[in-house]
Formats: structure tokens, C-alpha cells, sequence
């Protein structure tokens, strides 16, 4: 079967101005995604996780074309996103939702809850009448369990809590009935005890309207509550990407396994976490040569420094990117 | 200065009452709080944002901001009841000798213009009379101690990763070689392999030195990682404290139940996410009776009407719930 969203050798160099250096004519570049491929079946959950400034964000707002491609291609259903003009890409927006880590800052202070979640039902002309625009709004307040919707409706993001916040920017998505939403950390900004409720609410919608998203985390514990498939990513690359069950309990790339054995477990009964490696990820500037994690890999050989190592298929469907394997 | 806590308590909060003043009225941030800390443990303090435990933390160091009274309640350090002494005693004898603190976000606090070095020799000249070079010689040996190499000190904060910066304010806060450390979510803004650097870092330090350790955080995983005891806050209230394998192993208050069951792991069976339902209240006006009962499922009359105490359970285990005390 198609997937629902394929991506291909995906691209976003942000160039860098000003510095001496730009004197010279030599433009440099940070290479936030660096030829990223996966692919995203229908209903299914896929995560992409990482450390901060892996470029998991950067994908997922280059595949909804909230930042323009350097290169590569997004088919959604078989339509390259990249091609389309602006009012087909209009179009395929309803289909296509997002939503932000942070809800303190994804709503707008001066909008109620109505015309917040209404906003885009006008922008795609979806009612004929305000009474069927004010319905579909109740209805999408229903489905985030936010009840009775009347009472919400006329409120001010000020006046809701951040978990509510969160609930408000997922039904401003949901209100246009989309097939596939970028979940860009979309708890990691919540207090933990309603955390659940939002992910729970995540889950749910997947399974009531068959919707697939893009899970954006750092923390690999939830993307393993979460998350049918994961990837991992470092420094604008997939590293190690499988059925996230099977990734979590037998990671192969060094990388993996460190941010595996780094996650903190609630359970003071339970081995302690450990730290398998030193450093911080360096700056995607000017990478590493070779294979990007090697300046901090225990098992760096002399190949690692010279030869970036591809994705390559190992057993089950599961893919890595290191020279110990290929 | 000799031992008169009973057990060894180094810190003894008795009724602590620490409210904000607004124009609408008291914030009743920390409201009756008692807690004991033993000399040489580490302790988490955990609660979700607004429970009053950073609240708690300035009020042991006095340093609450300037609508901040304390209006009850005693703080014993050693025996000592450190609220009744002057600020003039308080600064010399206490704040950074014996008791330091790391803040919040205190990486971001560093001064962009001054070498790292010479802040923290700042920190040590302001607080015993040594000279210069002095200093700047120990804080140097500070540096090395965290896992900075000393030649680091010429650096300025913006050449520090995020990690690094957080092991220079830690340093800082060792300067005066205090007895007891208050750390203030030391990890939240850090990747997950850099916070299981760091916390290894404190573990290790505090069993080095000898420190007594209180670590506020929201995150029970990290607790579960370090501590030796946890201490619950909800609203204001201390609602459950004991040892950290009881907390997780055997937890009485709901809401620590809800807590314990409200975070993924990363281990071990996946296990059902539930979240508590509502958000914490506002604290302008906090519920009657347990703070807790509008969230509780367990809710019964009394709950509403009457606050319960907290009440010793068995060893150090203590509780504040009706559903226990009857």
C-alpha cells in the first residue's frame, strides 16, 4: 500500500550571514537536515527523536512546507507537496495540521477560544453561516473534552490552563478534519499529571478518525508510550530508525543505545541510568567529517572518521546508519 | 556547633508559612509546611509548577523576593533557628557558607562579560576574606572539581555548552564549601544525555563532600535517579514524604499515587498512562478542607470540610489523607 507521507532525501540548509567570513563570498551553512528519508503509513504513529537541535523540528515543519525545502521531496497520498502552487497547497493544508510545543505561545492572547479554533474554518470556507461555523467549534471542543463548549468558547488563552491550551490548539487542527498532524513536543511544556490526559486525548483521536501523526520528542520515554515507529536523529541525520518497542529494548547504533541508557527511570528499584558517553553534540556548522556521532562514539574507528556511514536495512524492518553494522 | 536536632536533622521546617502579597490578596504559596531533613541525604522535593516548592527553597535561604512573608512557622539549621537571627548574621554565618542553592535557570544568570573564573572567585571574596589570586586559585580547583578543566576559567559564558554552564554554577554554589545544597530543577533545560552527566555529577559530589542534598524538581525519574527520600508537595501543602522506594513502592496520598502513575518508562512493561484529572488549583483561594479533593477520586465529605494532617504512617513515612488517618 501507498503511504500516506514519504519523504525523500529531505534537505533544509539555513545559510549563515554576516561574520567575516561572508566578506569573502564563502557562505556557510547549517545543515539543520541533511538527507532524511522515512516513510509514514496510514494511522500510523512515527516519532522522530533526538536532542535539542537534531533538526526533528526542521522536518516536520519542511514536510507541511512551513519552511521551504532545500531539496528532496514530500509525497502526501502520492502528491509531491513541493510542487504544488499556492492555492493547491491551500488545499492540501486542511489535510495537513501542526501542532506546537508551546501553547502559551500557539494561541493568540487577544483571540477568544471561538475565533481561535473558527479561524481556520473561515480561512478554508467551511461554514456557509456563523451558526454552523459556531457548531463545528462546539463539536471540536467536544471531541478535546473540553464540556461543555459554551463555556469555553468565550474565554481568553489567559484564563484556560496550559494543559486546556494544549486541548484549544488541537482542536484548532482537528476542526478541519485532518488525516495527518505534526506533533511538535506537544507536552513538554505541560505540568507531568496532565501530561497523560493530552497523550491519552492523542491517542484516542487516532484511533476515532484514523489520524497519523509525526511525533516530535526528545524524551524517548513517552515516544515509546506514543510512537508505532521511531527515529532518531543527530545532527540533521536518521541514525537508527524500527518499530520503537523493538528499538528501545535492543538499540543497535552507539548513539541510540547512549540516549537510551541516559532517560531517567521512575523506579528507584531499577538499575540506574548510566552515561555512556562524554561531550555535547557539537554545532551542525561544521560537523563532524565522516560519520557525525565519531568525535563522541566509544567505538570510533579509523573508517568513522572518513566515511559517513549510509542507512542501510539490517534484520526486521529495522535501519541503521553505522559502520560497525555495514 | 553542637549536634541538638533530634536524629541529625540538619534542617527542621516547623509549620512554615510563606505567602505572597498581590493586590488581590495572599498567595498562600507555602502553607503549613513541616519537613525534616537529615544531615548527609539527599531529598527530593517534587510538585508539579505553583506547589510552593521553590517558595520553600527561598524561604530557607531567605531570599523571597520582596512581596514574599514569611507569616510562621520556624526554620532550624543545625539546630539553630535561622529566621530569628539578623540579615547581617544570616548573610555571614549562613547564606553560601553552610546553605547554597542552585536556581533555576541559573545557567542563563551568568554574567556574559566577566571570564567564569572570576565570577566564581567573586562569589568566594564576597563571603571570606581571601585574597585575589586566592580565589581565583579555588576556583580553579572548583572547575575541575565539576569536570571543567581549569584553563576554562579565561572562558566567557557564551563559549560554555549548556551542560558546562550549569557545572560553573554549580561550582559557584560548592564556592564556600556549604553543608547543605539546595538544587532547583538543575537539569530541566538540559538534553538527556548532558542532565544524566549532570546529575551523576551531583550524586557524586554530594556523597564526596558529605553534602546534604535537596533537590526540587517535577520530574519524579530524576528523584527515583538520586535521592535517598522524596518529600510530595500539592497546593502549598506537604502531602506525603518517606523514603524514595516506599514513594514508589507503596505511596498512600492520591495524588503521589496519580504521580507515580502519570510517568512513562522507559523499561519494564508498557504500562497504561493515567493522567488526574482538572489542574492544580489557584492558590489566591484554594480549595476547603484537602486541597487535593477536587481532584481526588477518592474524595469522600470530610475532604471538603476538613484539612487532614500529616501523620506519621510508619518509620519515616508520613501522609496527609483522610483516607489514611481515619
Amino acid at each position: 500500500m501507498e503511504p500516506l507521507v514519504k519523504v525523500v532525501e529531505l534537505k533544509k540548509w539555513f545559510p549563515v550571514r554576516g561574520g567575516i567570513t561572508s566578506l569573502f563570498g564563502k557562505r556557510q551553512y547549517v545543515k539543520a537536515v541533511d538527507g532524511v528519508s522515512f516513510e509514514i503509513s496510514d494511522g500510523e504513529i512515527f516519532g522522530l527523536a533526538g536532542e535539542s537541535g537534531c533538526g526533528k523540528t526542521t522536518t516536520g515543519k519542511t514536510i507541511l512546507r512551513l519552511i521551504e525545502p532545500t531539496s528532496g521531496e514530500v509525497y502526501f497520498k502520492g502528491e509531491n507537496v513541493f510542487e504544488l502552487d499556492e492555492e493547491r497547497l491551500r488545499k492540501l493544508r486542511k489535510k495537513m495540521q501542526i501542532i506546537f510545543q508551546d501553547p502559551y505561545e500557539s494561541l493568540s492572547p487577544r483571540m477568544t477560544v471561538l475565533d481561535i479554533i473558527a479561524e481556520p474554518i473561515r480561512v478554508h470556507k467551511l461554514a456557509s453561516s456563523y451558526d454552523e461555523c459556531k457548531e463545528m467549534v462546539a463539536e471540536a471542543l467536544e471531541e478535546v473534552e473540553l464540556v461543555p463548549p459554551e463555556e469555553f468558547m468565550l474565554r481568553y488563552p489567559h484564563e484556560l490552563s496550559g494543559g486546556q491550551r494544549q486541548r484549544v490548539a488541537i482542536a484548532r487542527a482537528l476542526v478541519l478534519n485532518p488525516e495527518f498532524i505534526v506533533a511538535d513536543e506537544p507536552v513538554s511544556m505541560l505540568d507531568v499529571s496532565i501530561r497523560a490526559g493530552i497523550l491519552s486525548l492523542m491517542l484516542r483521536l487516532r484511533e476515532q478518525f484514523g489520524i497519523s501523526y509525526l511525533f516530535i520528542t526528545h524524551d524517548l520515554a513517552i515516544a515509546r508510550h506514543m510512537c508505532d515507529r521511531l527515529a532518531v536523529m543527530y545532527l540533521g541525520k536518521i541514525v537508527e530508525m524500527g518499530s520503537t518497542e523493538e528499538l528501545i529494548r535492543d538499540p543497535i547504533h552507539p548513539y541510540t543505545k547512549a540516549l537510551i541508557a541516559a532517560v531517567p527511570v521512575p523506579d528507584p528499584t531499577a538499575e540506574k541510568s548510566k552515561v555512556m558517553i562524554s561531550g555535547e553534540v557539537p554545532s551542525a556548522l561544521n560537523p563532524p567529517s565522516g560519520c557525525r556521532f565519531h568525535p563522541r562514539c566509544p567505538y570510533a574507528m579509523e573508517i568513522c572518521r572518513k566515511e559517513e556511514p549510509e542507512l542501510v536495512k539490517v534484520d526486521g524492518g529495522r535501519k541503521v546508519a553505522c559502520h560497525l553494522v555495514s | 556547633m553542637k549536634e541538638t536536632g533530634p536524629l541529625n536533622a540538619i534542617l527542621e521546617i516547623k509549620g512554615l508559612k510563606a505567602y505572597y502579597e498581590t493586590i488581590k490578596g495572599y498567595v498562600k504559596a507555602v502553607d503549613d509546611v513541616s519537613l525534616r531533613i537529615k544531615s548527609k541525604t539527599a531529598v527530593g522535593l517534587v510538585g508539579e509548577s505553583g506547589c510552593g516548592k521553590t517558595t520553600l527553597a527561598l524561604a530557607v535561604t531567605r531570599l523571597l523576593p520582596s512581596n514574599g512573608r514569611v507569616l510562621g512557622g520556624s526554620i532550624f539549621f543545625n539546630g539553630k533557628d535561622i529566621l530569628s537571627i539578623s540579615e547581617e548574621e544570616f548573610r555571614k554565618e549562613y547564606r553560601w557558607k553552610k546553605i547554597s542553592m542552585v536556581f533555576q535557570g541559573a545557567m542563563n544568570a551568568l554574567n556574559p562579560v566577566y571570564r567564569i573564573g572570576d565570577q566564581i572567585a567573586e562569589a568566594i571574596i564576597r563571603h571570606e576574606n581571601v585574597s585575589k589570586d586566592e580565589a581565583l586559585e579555588r576556583a580553579k580547583k572548583l572547575l575541575s572539581l565539576v569536570g571543567i578543566d581549569p584553563k576554562r576559567a579565561k572562558s566567557y559564558p557564551h563559549e560554555l555548552s549548556g551542560g558546562m554552564k550549569q557545572r560553573t554554577m554549580i561550582a559557584m554554589a560548592l564556592a564556600c564549601n556549604p553543608e547543605f545544597l539546595i538544587a532547583d530543577e538543575p537539569t530541566t533545560a538540559l538534553d538527556v544525555i548532558v542532565q544524566a552527566q549532570v546529575l551523576k555529577l551531583i550524586k557524586s559530589l554530594q556523597q564526596e563532600l558529605g553534602l546534604t542534598l535537596m533537590l526540587i524538581t517535577h520530574d519524579l525519574s530524576v528523584v527515583a535517579e538520586i535521592c535517598d527520600y522524596a518529600a510530595v508537595m500539592y497546593a502549598g501543602k506537604l502531602v506525603e514524604s518517606a523514603d524514595i522506594v516506599t514513594i514508589y513502592k507503596n505511596p498512600l496520598h492520591p495524588y503521589t499515587k496519580g504521580l507515580v502513575n502519570a510517568f512513562p518508562s522507559i523499561r519494564g512493561e508498557k504500562k497504561q498512562l493515567v493522567s488526574i484529572p482538572g489542574a492544580p488549583p489557584n492558590l489566591l483561594n484554594p480549595p476547603s478542607g484537602c486541597r487535593f479533593h477536587p481532584r481526588c477520586p477518592y474524595a469522600m465529605e470530610i475532604c471538603r470540610r476538613e484539612e487532614p494532617e500529616l501523620v506519621k504512617v510508619d518509620g519515616d513515612h508520613q501522609v496527609a489523607c483522610h483516607l489514611v488517618s481515619r
